[in-house]
């Protein structure tokens, strides 16, 4: 939500910031420091909310999941940049620059909420065993 | 200026969110006024078995219809698809595992069912609005 208001009130500034740090080479490194940072802020919130002792699956899940999503997503946007370059389309830069712009909002979101979805889907599963066990 | 004057998106998301959401819930007050029934339901109450879930996946499969129809690149295309299909079906599921616990009489916690649907309904949302933005940008740059 915040990345969309950052959209509609700096529409020209935002993406351009986003654009220079992918020139640059920076933007995946970000990218996985705000991944890393707000998967650890939500699973801890989440485990004092609940009272809950941190597991090692759980942490695992946290510290690789981000990381394996977001070299995903630069493999994709790599993918995506050079076939938008070689086919020839009006407008290459602007079209690069709102591919960038996508890849760098779906991996995020995929790489802070992903990794929670799995864990959740995990506990049915590990709900459901446990109830047909006993 | 121009730019974020464009409320196309906030038009489709409002959609949504009256018909999903305040419709339903105007229906049920409507009904118990014609029958003289003193109920009055809240939001919380009307969805309380996880059904926000189900509005989040409906919410989904139209965002994903419009994102594979524009002219993003295939990969992204695929990208934001795929993660959009992951988050509703997830939304979907609460719904779904309520309904089910209610109907085989297993133990069923409907406070966990209204805050986990709430909060997946939001992350839909949001996350709809944002890929909404983004497609209403690159159609003005595709349009050049």
């Amino acid at each position: 939500m915040v990345f969309g208001l950052l959209l509609v009130f700096f529409p020209v500034s935002f993406p351009r910031i986003i654009l220079h740090s992918w020139q640059s080479g920076n933007l995946i490194v970000a990218m996985l420091v705000i991944a890393l940072t707000l998967d650890a802020y939500l699973y801890f919130r989440i485990a004092y909310l609940l009272s809950a002792r941190p597991t090692a699956l759980a942490a695992a899940c946290l510290g690789s999941l981000p990381i394996i999503v977001v070299g995903g997503c630069s493999i994709l946007l790599q993918s995506a940049v050079a076939q938008t370059l070689a086919v020839d389309l009006p407008n290459p830069q602007a079209r690069v620059g709102e591919e960038v712009l996508a890849h760098t909002y779906l991996g995020l979101v995929s790489a802070v909420f992903l990794p929670f979805l799995v864990i959740r889907l995990l506990q049915q599963f590990r709900a459901t065993n446990s109830a047909r066990q006993s | 200026m121009a730019e974020w004057m464009s409320v196309k998106w906030l038009l489709w998301i409002s959609l949504y969110l009256v018909l999903g959401v305040f419709v339903p819930w105007a229906t049920a007050l409507a009904w118990a006024h014609q029958h003289g029934s003193d109920l009055r339901p809240r939001p919380r109450q009307l969805f309380q078995r996880g059904e926000l879930g189900l509005v989040g996946l409906v919410l989904v499969i139209s965002v994903i219809w419009n994102l594979l129809q524009s002219q993003y690149m295939p990969q992204t295309r695929a990208l934001g698809a795929v993660l959009l299909a992951v988050i509703g079906t997830m939304a979907g599921a609460v719904w779904i595992e309520t309904y089910c616990r209610h109907s085989t009489g297993m133990a069923s916690n409907d406070e966990r069912a209204w805050r986990d649907s709430r909060n997946l309904a939001f992350l839909v949302f949001s996350v709809a609005v944002v890929v909404e933005i983004l497609l209403d940008r690159f159609a003005k740059v595709a349009a050049l």
